[in-house]
């Protein structure tokens, strides 16, 4: 089997597997308990919340809340925060879990503010900053590194230009993309209201992930019951994840210049690859500073993605045809149509992610293995070109 | 009260058949025993009408729900073997009746006796006021009322030849006839909601439905498949020992799409899901095709277009839903469990082999010359060569 579609999720590491096993029957007492083996389980994931902090360089202004991964972290934070009527802007090309909880204060009046026309290639133009001032905007919600294309917003400008255009608007970032794949820069930290993390993209356990946020703001809980986590989300924590999130999140960050090295060379065999075969393939960002070496997304009209993922897949070779959590959707990705690209380029895509494990050799397969299948499904894709 | 129960099963047709009912009841037994555990020490017995299982309390309830999905079953209630004394009967309401009751309010009751054994020496209103009374006199400070028309708690007492039986149920059954007695025939699945109701219809009828699915596999990935065996198992609960034969089609599809007329498609590739299901019937002796259409639903279903379909097979062809609306059509789907399945978004075509503007009045001739341009009958060998057949019962 050979699986390129990290970006939707990643195998667990098989020491993380081993380390979960121990946890899971170890670390079973409720961490609200006061008897001794609930304290002991209090201090476990006190010292994970540390351990991740110190891993990523957040100081202790922010909080650290675990949830179940990254949908529930955006919407925690973006909930909590606005909800519902604090003014908010978007750039139109984030995951669903933002733009549909953004989307979900329009029941109650408050239309989140699109910036499409300031995307740039996949990014955030600044030259918009003075509109959030003038629009009132609370909340800029943005993704560190883009799901479906791996473009970069690069935090730190957005905030040195949020301080001066439009102070009183705070930035949140979807870092489940970034962490482990990107360098995240430490100083960040300190103008960001809200960043969330996933474990399951970084090989580590589904079912948990990260909120982490300014500790000046109020969050509203969106789940109420008792008073854990700062009184911002209720439930018994999960100690045994949190653990294991602790290792992922260390492993994944102490070995990031390694795994961007090695992805940089997938990426770029890939691309190489591409642009060697007699196809007519268009690539759907640049690929340079403002990308992720994560990931590469390529349109190849007439033959549509979603065919050449299943003839793929009869090769057990694994790859992406967008957001994972639209994949049934009927509709082309919003992303690329957001981008500019027609209907037709963006149903005609694949996204193509690595992890640390894939080999230079995966990549040869899958490109014969594409050019085949392209070249065996491009008649009957013509003739429709041709018949409408 | 002992552990021991009686399930009293009662027949739908079956009531109304002639010479052949030993047939059909011998059938119905089979279906009963088949879907129910063979290791609980159930004692089956055929007295005149009915069917009676005996067996343990602990086991009843799972069993008389499994009741619930056989044919030919119009009722059936769980019950408790009496001696022929009016006193122990009542004492037997009391204890079902009393933990009813609440303060306050009044509950309505009666009693309903059946006397099949007429050597028993009391009619069934004379065992109906003597039971219900000693009820009365135990329970009538307490709220209980007599209603015979409008009654909250039924009291039934069946007696019979060698025993009594009382119940405090009724449940329901699927009615129609025992499957198996009708024969076997095909159902083509596409993965939407007629077709499976169109299935339990016929299963209904006293047929085992096999299906057939045509697989779009690798233009539409596996999550087809894995739906249509959910499915076929759903409906499989209904009759058992049913197979799903998974036909690729992919490759006739791709020859129709590149090589006929684009409005003519959709009908061209159900002529050759009709031509294969035909070879399939043969070949497995089953009896007739049956299929979700329903007449004008959509532009494959119009009176030309099944009679284009129609054609190519000289297959008896059974279409239950034809005068059926969607509304009708999903609330069967939500009754028997295939509704949830069928709403799950899967593509059950990829859309480049789908027409801008299908044909709704398709002409035979036409349709004809069309399937001269594809190599028609080796499309149909090679898909049939490659059937993968799925045996329900083992999954």
């Amino acid at each position: 089997m050979i699986y390129l579609d990290s970006a939707a999720t990643t195998p667990m590491d098989p020491e993380i597997i081993s380390s979960l096993q121990e946890y899971m029957r170890d670390q079973f007492a409720n961490s609200g308990a006061v008897y001794g083996i609930g304290l002991d389980a209090k201090k476990k994931i006190e010292e994970a919340a540390e351990r991740i902090a110190s891993a990523l360089g957040v100081p202790p202004s922010h909080n650290v809340v675990f949830t179940s991964g990254g949908t529930e972290s955006n919407n925690l934070f973006i909930k909590g925060l606005c909800f519902p009527d604090k003014k908010n802007a978007y750039l139109g090309l984030e995951h669903p879990s933002i733009i549909e909880t953004l989307h979900s204060f329009k029941n109650f009046g408050n239309e989140p503010f699109s910036l499409l026309e300031f995307n740039r290639e996949g990014r955030l133009d600044l030259s918009c900053l003075p509109l959030l001032k003038e629009k009132r905007i609370k909340l800029l919600c943005l993704s560190h590194v883009n799901n479906e294309l791996g473009t970069i917003n690069d935090p730190s400008p957005i905030i040195s230009g949020l301080e001066k255009e439009s102070p009183q608007t705070r930035l949140f970032l979807d870092g489940v993309q970034a962490v482990g794949k990107i360098k995240i820069n430490k100083s960040m930290w300190t103008g960001l209201a809200g960043y969330s993390i996933s474990g399951h993209k970084i090989h580590g356990p589904k079912g948990i992930g990260l909120l982490i946020y300014d500790s000046k703001l109020t969050l509203n809980p969106q789940l109420h019951g008792g008073k854990q986590q700062f009184g911002v989300r209720a439930g018994t924590l999960p100690t045994p994840l949190i653990m294991a999130l602790a290792k992922t999140v260390e492993r994944a960050v102490a070995r990031q210049q390694e795994t961007q090295e090695h992805f940089k060379k997938l990426q770029e065999h890939l691309i190489e690859g591409l642009k060697k075969r007699e196809i007519p393939i268009v690539f759907n960002s640049s690929y340079g500073e403002f990308q992720s070496p994560a990931m590469v997304n390529f349109s190849f009209p007439p033959v549509e993605g979603e065919v050449m993922v299943h003839h793929l897949e009869k090769e057990e070779i694994f790859v992406g045809m967008g957001s994972a959590c639209s994949a049934h959707s009927k509709e082309p990705s919003k992303i690329l149509t957001g981008m500019g690209l027609t209907e037709e380029q963006a149903r005609c895509s694949l996204r193509v992610s690595f992890s640390k494990d894939n080999k230079l050799d995966e990549i040869n397969i899958f490109l014969h293995a594409f050019e085949k299948a392209y070249q065996k499904l491009l008649p009957t894709f013509k003739k429709r070109a041709v018949d409408e | 009260m002992n552990d021991q129960r009686t399930i009293l099963i009662r027949y739908d047709e079956i009531g109304l058949k002639g010479q052949n009912r030993k047939y059909f009841e011998k059938i119905l037994l089979k279906n009963i025993k088949r879907a129910l555990p063979g290791d609980k020490g159930i004692v089956y017995r055929i007295p005149r009408g009915r069917i009676m299982l005996d067996l343990s309390e602990s086991v009843a309830t799972a069993c008389a729900d499994q009741l619930s999905f056989i044919p030919g079953i119009a009722s059936y209630s769980v019950g408790t073997s009496v001696n022929p004394d009016f006193d122990e009967m009542a004492a037997l309401g009391v204890q079902w009746i009393e933990p009813l009751l609440k303060p306050g309010e009044t509950l309505r009751f009666c009693v309903r006796a059946r006397r099949s054994a007429k050597t028993f020496p009391a009619t069934s209103p004379e065992i109906n006021f003597e039971v219900g009374s000693r009820i009365m006199s135990r329970l009538g400070e307490k709220g209980l009322v007599v209603d015979i028309k409008n009654s909250d708690f039924t009291l039934e007492i069946e007696v019979g030849n060698n025993e009594i039986i009382m119940f405090d149920n009724r449940h329901p059954g699927l009615c129609g006839l025992p499957v198996g007695s009708s024969g076997d025939i095909l159902c083509m699945l596409s993965g939407g909601i007629d077709s499976p109701v169109a299935a339990y219809l016929m299963a209904c009828r006293g047929c085992r439905v096999h299906f057939v699915f045509y697989d779009n596999q690798p233009f539409l990935g596996r999550g087809g498949y894995e739906k249509v065996l959910k499915l076929s198992k759903i409906i499989n609960r209904y009759q058992g020992r049913a197979k799903l034969f998974v036909v690729p089609f992919q490759d006739v599809q791709v020859a129709i799409r590149d090589h006929c007329k684009e409005e003519n498609r959709v009908v061209l590739y159900r002529r050759m899901m009709y031509r294969i299901a035909d070879a399939i019937s043969r070949q497995y002796q089953l009896q007739g095709l049956v299929t979700g259409e329903s007449l004008g639903q959509v532009a494959s279903q119009t009176l030309e277009n099944l009679a284009a379909v129609t054609c190519v097979t000289s297959m008896n062809i059974f279409r239950p839903l034809i005068g059926m609306n969607k509304e009708g059509i999903i609330k069967e789907a939500k009754k028997i469990g295939t509704y949830e399945v069928s709403i799950e978004p899967q593509p059950d075509c990829c859309s480049v082999f789908m027409p801008t503007r299908p044909v709704t009045r398709s002409k035979i001739p036409v349709l004809e010359r069309d399937e001269e341009k594809i190599l028609l009958e080796k499309l149909q060998v090679e898909a049939i060569a490659n059937i993968e057949t799925i045996y329900l019962d083992d999954l």
